[in-house]
């Protein structure tokens, strides 16, 4: 199940393994490096605390670096980001991914952010993937009691949780209706010591109650806005723009497809931030029918009002937008 | 990055992205400038772009005006001007005109 594809923009994919202290990140790494999910790879690691670095592991990496020195969101971001450099610098001839594993305590958006910042990485590197893993057992009261833990399910692209065999089959139900709701859009998988497993979950279970987070309430939905073949990518480029910086902090995740004249974009921002759009190859142009799109995940975000929005500045409707009462604040 | 050329500069606004060509960045400017004053008029700005100078010029009621290099720049002092951020979701917006 080889991930790894030659890009034609010579960009170096970058996947992010996160996920909170004990998850299982380096157990699952080092089967994913076992069947070679990520092609010929270098690895950083990145430890809060130092650990010895596994043999089997070294020897399926072509590379590994293990950053120690703090975090690599907050404390440790300039030795991530010269690490990065130095492996852009080194000449990426036999490479095809670079894997960050992330500490137990880093927030992935915020790796995500520093990399995009940076002038140098932004041309060289570009982020395909996070992937955070959630321990089956501890999971849902680590979601329940860190705010950490949840911006981290809610910043993945990919779900893995962990240690499946060992948590009871309700409670795996009730776990994946909960990471479902923390990331609606991410892809949901099970392992077992990194070797992917098939758990049979509960659609109708209920989610953990993990009680109101410190700054936010409300659950996370996504918002699918279509533009059909209307509105076109300057329109919502500068509502997203405007969007993004008053609501920003209620914008988990926006995704989506738009055409250009240079071709069709795609967007993906993590939070307030953007990353660089980038041109969909050919073979994934729209088939016919298939219009512009964008899905706006979030926190408290009206969808009456929201599609008022779009309607108004996007597609350009004319007109009051009905239903919105005057005293909402 | 070499302080005396700035190279390489940061890389552009992702709202300048979409354009390839130098006709069709200056379809964006200004396809972009009609819905940037939309989103404006509610609050009392309004945007300018001459085609010539390099960003966007922002002005308020007042007489006061900004040279922005990018829309991010352009929201942050709008949210300035207006003493709040202009929201594209906000009452103002969805029921001006």
């Amino acid at each position: 199940m080889a991930e790894a594809t030659g890009r034609q923009d010579g960009l170096l994919p970058l996947v992010i393994v996160g996920g909170f202290l004990g998850a299982g990140k380096s157990t699952w790494l080092r089967h994913q490096l076992f069947t070679r999910r990520f092609g010929r790879v270098h690895v950083l690691v990145n430890e809060a605390a130092e650990m010895p670095v596994d043999d089997l592991l070294l020897g399926r990496a072509e590379r590994l670096d293990v950053l120690a020195g703090g975090c690599a969101c907050c404390s440790g971001r300039a030795d991530l980001l010269a690490a990065l450099r130095r492996i852009c610098d080194a000449g990426a001839v036999a490479l095809d991914t670079i894997v960050l594993e992330t500490s137990g305590i880093a927030d992935p958006a915020a790796i995500a952010r520093a990399i995009m910042e940076d002038p140098v990485l932004v041309r060289r590197i570009v982020l395909t993937r996070t992937i955070v893993l959630v321990d089956a057992l501890e999971g849902p009261g680590q979601l329940a009691t860190e705010h950490l833990a949840r911006a981290q399910a809610e910043a993945a692209d990919e779900i893995v949780v962990t240690k499946a065999a060992e948590a009871p089959a309700p409670n795996r139900s009730r776990l994946a209706a909960t990471l479902r709701g923390l990331a609606p859009d991410a892809r949901l998988g099970w392992a077992d010591f990194g070797v992917e497993t098939k758990v049979e979950t509960d659609p109708d279970a209920l989610p953990f109650d993990l009680g109101p987070v410190a700054e936010d309430s409300g659950p996370i939905q996504a918002h699918r806005l279509d533009a059909g073949s209307a509105g076109g990518w300057w329109a919502l480029s500068a509502w997203l723009s405007a969007l993004l910086f008053a609501r920003g902090d209620s914008i988990v995740r926006v995704k989506g497809a738009v055409r250009s004249p240079a071709g069709r974009l795609l967007l993906q921002s993590v939070r307030r931030h953007v990353q660089p759009p980038e041109i969909l190859p050919e073979r994934e142009q729209p088939q016919e029918g298939e219009g512009d799109f964008i899905v706006l995940i979030g926190r408290g975000i009206d969808p009456v009002r929201l599609q008022a929005s779009w309607d108004r500045f996007v597609l350009g409707h004319e007109g009051r937008a009905e239903g919105i009462a005057r005293d909402d604040p | 990055m070499c302080n005396a050329c700035g190279f390489p500069a940061a890389p552009g606004h992702w709202t300048d992205a979409g354009a390839s060509s130098a006709g069709d960045r200056l379809r964006l400017r200004f396809a972009r400038l009609a819905v940037v004053n939309r989103l404006l008029a509610p609050y009392g700005l309004s945007a300018r772009d001459d085609g010539a100078t390099p960003g966007l010029q922002l002005f308020a009621p007042g007489g006061e005006w900004v040279l922005v290099p990018d829309l991010d720049a352009l929201w942050r002092e709008a949210s300035r001007m207006a003493r709040g951020p202009v929201d594209p979701m906000s009452d103002r917006a969805l029921t001006h005109g």
